[in-house]
């Protein structure tokens, strides 16, 4: 994990967008509080240096 | 003439019995002729030869056989030194001829510094020969007149030969089995690694002399002053293959500030009264690199002087 | 086996980036074992490119792939075809492996994606260290089974120099000294006085001194 958080770092892309968990199917509160906050993980960091290149691109066309 | 395999003055000063002197003076990092000239000038007349280093430290500087060349106009006789690290055999044997061809009769084989000591880690080694293979091929060039080919050489060079040894290094065991194969493939004389633990040396010598390889070579015991504290420090603990006891730092720490250069020159006067007795030991190698203005006095307060005048 | 490690992803971006369609192409043979230069490290790298190039607002298309081996035919041969959709084409195959890939293909521009670095040995997963140089002419059965051409930094034949320093190279206190390495084991082996021997000046002939290298079996050819 630790490996391809560097990896991303390369990209300019931030380190925090991935992230691994291990649960079994039987967690299912623990799966929706996953969720939930990663979700608010993502909003705090906004759209990634990806998602706007391809809305430049699709501006342009 | 016949007798002698150089008829270089070192080799006339050890055959004759005398114990003999030997100093060293590093070329300079660029071309000044005049700062070489004025360190051999403090050398002259206390020393029976010089040894010039080779791109020591693996750091670029005017070539040993040029400045062996300088030191020879100026009347001294130099010990050349050359390293495998920056020539291979074809270099090596040309060198050999060249600098012979010049006047030069003393030369020693050494390794070298690795170049990442350097101050150019980037450059490739060579190291076709080691320092034993070096010693091999002066000696074969001397003694059979012929280079590694086999091709005979018309006027062989007739040097005499000199190698290192560190009798320091771990481990203690291959040490003396080193000294004898150096001898064993032609060293005819040997500077040692600069000592500052006599009991150890003292050990080295025992065994030395067991084997009987004194006999064989000519051993000089390398000696270097420590000039200060600082100096004292690091050479225990970054130099590889240097042996400084505790209770030698601990005795310049007790002469005091501004007395520890002297105390460094009395600990290496009682070393050499030592070495002069001990059985095996030729002479004295004194390494003083940057006090060279220093050596005279040393040489003196040693009973070093006059140096013997051979014919 | 032959290790080797994948160039940093800056160098390699600032090879690629003019062009529009790159095949990042994995060999599975010893890169892939040292996890630098298998297919999956292919899917890997091209992902990592994609990415890269979507930012990049460059028009860029990326595929991955990868074979057994560059280094033969037979194996090329089943490349063919994703070689020819290419622009260019980023190896990750040992410097032997790109070169044939690109003496296959000589009108395609070839990529080394990675710096080949020694022969060596997989001392843990995840580390190798150096154990041959290819002189030629081994030495091996003199020397205790210990390489002194490869593992004493100034291979030394008749070694240990005045630096060994407890066991360690002058060098680095990482690095051990090989003579003392080879002297423990002839000891140990009663072979000792072996390190006694004088080995002569070596013949440099057989080593990649003497030239570019070639080998053939009369026996194999067709």
């Amino acid at each position: 994990m630790q490996h391809l958080k560097t990896l991303l770092i390369e990209v300019d892309i931030d380190p925090d967008r991935l992230e691994m968990y291990n649960l079994s199917a039987a967690m299912g509160p623990k799966w929706a509080e996953i969720c939930t906050e990663f979700t608010e993980r993502i909003k705090k960091l906004g759209p990634s240096p990806i998602w706007w290149a391809d809305r430049d691109r699709k501006t342009k066309e | 003439m016949s007798e002698y395999k150089s008829g270089s003055n070192l080799e006339k000063v050890l055959k004759s019995g005398h114990f003999a002197f030997t100093g060293e003076c590093g070329p300079p990092e660029g071309a000044d002729v005049e700062h070489l000239k004025e360190k051999a000038a403090h050398l002259k007349g206390c020393v029976d030869a010089v040894n010039v280093t080779d791109n020591q430290t693996a750091v670029a500087r005017m070539s040993s056989w040029a400045a062996s060349l300088i030191l020879l106009q100026e009347g001294l006789e130099p010990n050349f030194q050359m390293v495998c690290r920056d020539r291979n055999r074809l270099a090596m044997q040309s060198d050999i001829l060249g600098v012979y061809s010049h006047g030069v009769r003393n030369m020693l084989c050494l390794s070298g510094d690795h170049q990442r000591f350097g101050d150019h880690p980037e450059a490739k080694n060579v190291f076709d020969l080691d320092s034993m293979q070096l010693i091999y091929t002066v000696k074969t060039m001397r003694d059979e007149g012929k280079f590694l080919s086999g091709k005979e050489i018309k006027v062989h060079p007739k040097f005499f030969i000199g190698a290192a040894c560190n009798p320091f290094a771990e481990p203690f065991a291959l040490r003396v089995r080193r000294l004898a194969k150096k001898i064993a493939v032609g060293a005819d004389f040997i500077q040692t690694q600069c000592i500052y633990n006599m009991d150890k040396f003292r050990e080295f010598m025992k065994q030395v002399v067991d084997l009987g390889l004194h006999e064989k070579c000519y051993i000089l015991a390398g000696i270097t002053p420590m000039k200060s504290l600082g100096m004292a420090r690091y050479m225990a603990s970054k130099v590889p293959g240097m042996d400084v006891p505790d209770s030698l730092i601990e005795r310049l720490k007790g002469a005091g500030k501004g007395k520890v250069a002297e105390e460094g020159i009395r600990l290496a006067l009682e070393q050499i009264e030592e070495l002069k007795e001990m059985k095996g030991v030729s002479g004295i190698h004194l390494m003083a690199i940057e006090w060279e203005h220093r050596v005279p006095e040393i040489a003196e307060r040693a009973g070093m002087l006059p140096r013997p005048q051979l014919s | 086996m032959i290790v080797g490690k994948q160039k940093s992803f800056e160098e390699i971006w600032d090879m690629v980036r003019g062009y529009k369609k790159v095949l990042v192409f994995g060999c599975n043979t010893c890169v892939a074992i040292c996890h630098e230069g298998g297919s999956k490290e292919a899917e890997i790298l091209g992902s990592l490119l994609r990415m890269k190039a979507k930012q990049a607002n460059g028009d860029m298309e990326i595929d991955t792939g990868g074979i057994e081996r560059q280094c033969e035919h037979e194996y090329l041969d089943q490349a063919t075809e994703a070689v020819e959709g290419a622009d260019v084409i980023l190896s990750l195959a040992c410097g032997a492996g790109v070169q044939f890939l690109g003496e296959k293909f000589p009108h395609k521009t070839v990529l080394p994606g990675l710096n080949t670095t020694f022969i060596g040995v997989v001392d843990a997963p995840g580390e190798f260290s150096e154990r041959c140089q290819m002189c030629g002419d081994c030495i091996l059965h003199l020397t205790g089974g210990i390489c002194p051409i490869t593992r004493c930094s100034k291979s030394l034949m008749n070694g240990p120099c005045g630096g060994s320093n407890n066991g360690s190279c002058e060098i680095n206190p990482d690095v051990p000294c090989a003579w003392h390495m080879i002297h423990e084991r002839l000891e140990a082996q009663g072979r000792g006085h072996l390190i006694d021997i004088f080995i002569p000046p070596k013949n440099w002939i057989t080593s990649r001194a003497g030239g570019p290298r070639k080998q053939k079996r009369e026996d194999l050819a067709t």
